[in-house]
């Protein structure tokens, strides 16, 4: 049975990567990529350089791997499933620093502070939505979280949920109003030096980043693997694709501000909110 | 040679350009890039194709040489001279496709060493003051200076941007002194290369500033004559950057999406930028038509 599940969440991975890839119309530039050198900057942290990418598709794979494909099945049927996925959206902060530290060269290490300095406020909002999911379910297990969204999903019982952790997906995949690590006015930063097979790996573990985030915030409030006729897994990959496909859409359509502005709307306006909804779901759930 | 199947899939994919722009010739330049079947590249490390568009004033060939060796093999360098765009899109595309047969390679200008003698002190020729400053191979570190904006002591950086960066006007030079994202000193070594007035048509002007707002898609379709259809494009622009008798930054964006031709008058281009954010500060570069940026650069030379 493990064996069957592993295979079906690599499948899963591996399949919803080719998906994103297709929203991205990204196939023939990706392949490519392949066939150009990969340069090499002057004393790059080769180390750091090699692992980043490697990091962020091995969190992408651990964040899919807490998620339940049928109601009472999950690969890593954690008690905390849903600190396991917390956990992963903080070390991208750090692989994508890492990204844009290791080349040794100014705009990817501007692109890398923005991140770090943006991450922190989109993770504190994504904690207090998670953990406001939690709450109905009385427990921090994803297959728990599912259990609960039987009679109700979260999206209609937390309204605000969905849309928050909407910007929490746009920040952990680098994607359109939330992309600060690889913004166009410092030349791709975190990517700009980047080229041929190193560009390539790094784009395809940011789109493998962008199924886990979208499997994540399908179970969390979609309710995940629930619904009628259709066996489970088939509804988690309908629901997961759906908000792929709209994380995809607000990137392309939704402007990306100044750092600075987006830290005060991050701090000021985000922030208390997701307080808010924290605080509403909790009444709720009493 | 025969191509490998991987190679014959790179060469239907769009070529990648990156663009180095001469006097008079950044219209033609920004709508060729927004051809089908050529793809700009915001980084040399993406190109495969080097664009000379024009002829390049004599003090540019030096940084020019940089760009070139930065693109990964195989590459080519195209010159675009009196070429109509049909004829130097053809080009391009040719030299793509020779490129992915790995019939195409250019060697590098310049040889791979540092620009300057090993000058620094200590194992790693950091020298300055324990871990900071010092100009090991002639580059100046970051070292610690009194921040503009609250009085704390952090690191500055200086360094020289352009002349060919995709977010700059072409041929503009500036040595800017960073601390984080904040400008705290501005020095302009070289003004924009001169611009037909062709180069301030509301749908380019637009266009420039919709790519530093992360909306590639909506830059192409304002090109092409279409409505841009992003969300939230005037607010993500801070309100109050860019004031140039009595028009922001804001105003100017709103202005060129509705079809309007923008003057302003040459703005003091330091103190415009002086403590902005490099974020904002591109913004603000692009929000400035390409006719009163040249006019203002050429007035900070004069002076």
């Amino acid at each position: 049975m493990t064996a069957l599940l592993t295979l079906a969440v690599l499948a899963t991975l591996l399949g919803g990567t080719l998906f994103a890839v297709a929203l991205d119309r990204a196939y023939l530039p990706l392949l490519a990529l392949f066939t150009r050198q990969r340069v090499e900057t002057e004393a790059p942290d080769r180390l750091n350089r090699d692992l980043a990418p490697a990091w962020y598709l091995a969190l992408a794979a651990i964040g899919i791997a807490v998620v339940p494909f049928a109601p009472d099945l999950a690969l890593i049927d954690s008690p905390v499933g849903i600190v396991i996925w917390g956990s992963c959206e903080a070390l991208i902060v750090l692989t994508v620093f890492l990204h844009g530290w290791s080349p040794n060269a100014p705009f990817p290490l501007i692109g890398a502070y923005r991140y770090a300095a943006i991450g922190l406020p989109v993770m504190l909002p994504s904690m207090f939505v998670l953990i406001a999911a939690a709450l109905p379910a009385e427990s921090l297990s994803l297959v728990a979280i599912v259990d609960s969204q039987r009679e109700v999903w979260n999206v209609i019982r937390q309204p605000l949920g969905l849309p928050l952790f909407m910007v929490v997906a746009l920040a952990m995949t680098l994607r359109g109003p939330m992309d600060y690590a690889d913004a166009a006015d410092i030349a791709t930063g975190t990517s700009a030096e980047d080229s041929g097979a190193g560009r390539a790996v790094w784009q395809i573990a940011r789109l493998a980043m962008l199924v886990s985030v979208s499997a994540i915030a399908a179970t969390v409030f979609l309710g995940g693997p629930l619904g009628p006729v259709l066996p489970g897994p088939v509804w988690l990959w309908l629901k997961t694709g759906a908000l792929m496909a709209l994380t995809v859409w607000i990137g392309n359509r939704v402007a990306r501000t100044t750092p600075s502005r987006m830290l005060t709307i991050l701090w000021v306006v985000l922030l208390p909110l997701s307080f808010l909804h924290l605080l509403i779901s909790g009444l709720i759930a009493l | 040679m025969a191509m490998t199947r991987l190679a014959r899939w790179a060469a239907r994919s769009p070529a990648p350009v990156f663009a180095a722009i001469g006097p008079g010739r950044q219209a033609e330049t920004e709508r060729l890039l927004a051809r089908p079947g050529l793809r700009r590249a915001a980084t040399p490390r993406d190109a495969a194709i080097l664009l000379v568009a024009g002829d390049l004033p004599g003090d540019t060939a030096e940084a020019l040489s940089h760009v070139h060796d930065q693109l990964p093999h195989p590459r080519a360098t195209l010159r675009w001279q009196a070429d109509a765009p049909d004829a130097i899109a053809a080009r391009i595309e040719t030299a793509w496709r020779d490129i992915c047969a790995g019939e195409r390679d250019e060697d590098d200008h310049l040889p791979d060493e540092p620009p300057n003698a090993w000058k620094g002190i200590g194992p790693h020729g950091q020298g300055g003051k324990g871990m900071m400053g010092g100009t090991p191979y002639g580059r100046p570190m970051a070292m610690t200076g009194t921040d503009i904006r609250d009085g704390l002591r952090l690191d500055r950086y200086t360094a020289r941007f352009g002349p060919f960066l995709p977010m700059l006007p072409p041929g503009l030079v500036l040595q800017v002194t960073l601390q984080g994202d904040v400008i705290c000193d501005l020095d302009v070594q070289a003004p924009p290369l001169a611009q037909a007035a062709d180069a301030d048509a509301p749908d380019l002007c637009a266009a420039r500033m919709l790519r530093l707002l992360g909306l590639d898609r909506a830059a192409h379709r304002v090109m092409h004559g279409q409505s841009a259809r992003a969300l939230w494009l005037r607010g993500a622009v801070p309100k109050r950057i860019g004031r140039i008798d009595g028009t922001s930054a804001r105003d100017r964006l709103i202005a060129w999406l509705a079809g309007d031709t923008v003057s302003v008058a040459p703005p003091d281009l330091p103190a415009l930028l002086h403590g902005a954010e490099w974020a904002e500060a591109m913004l603000i570069l692009a929000s400035l038509p390409p006719s009163a940026l040249i006019r203002a650069a050429r007035g900070v030379e004069a002076a």
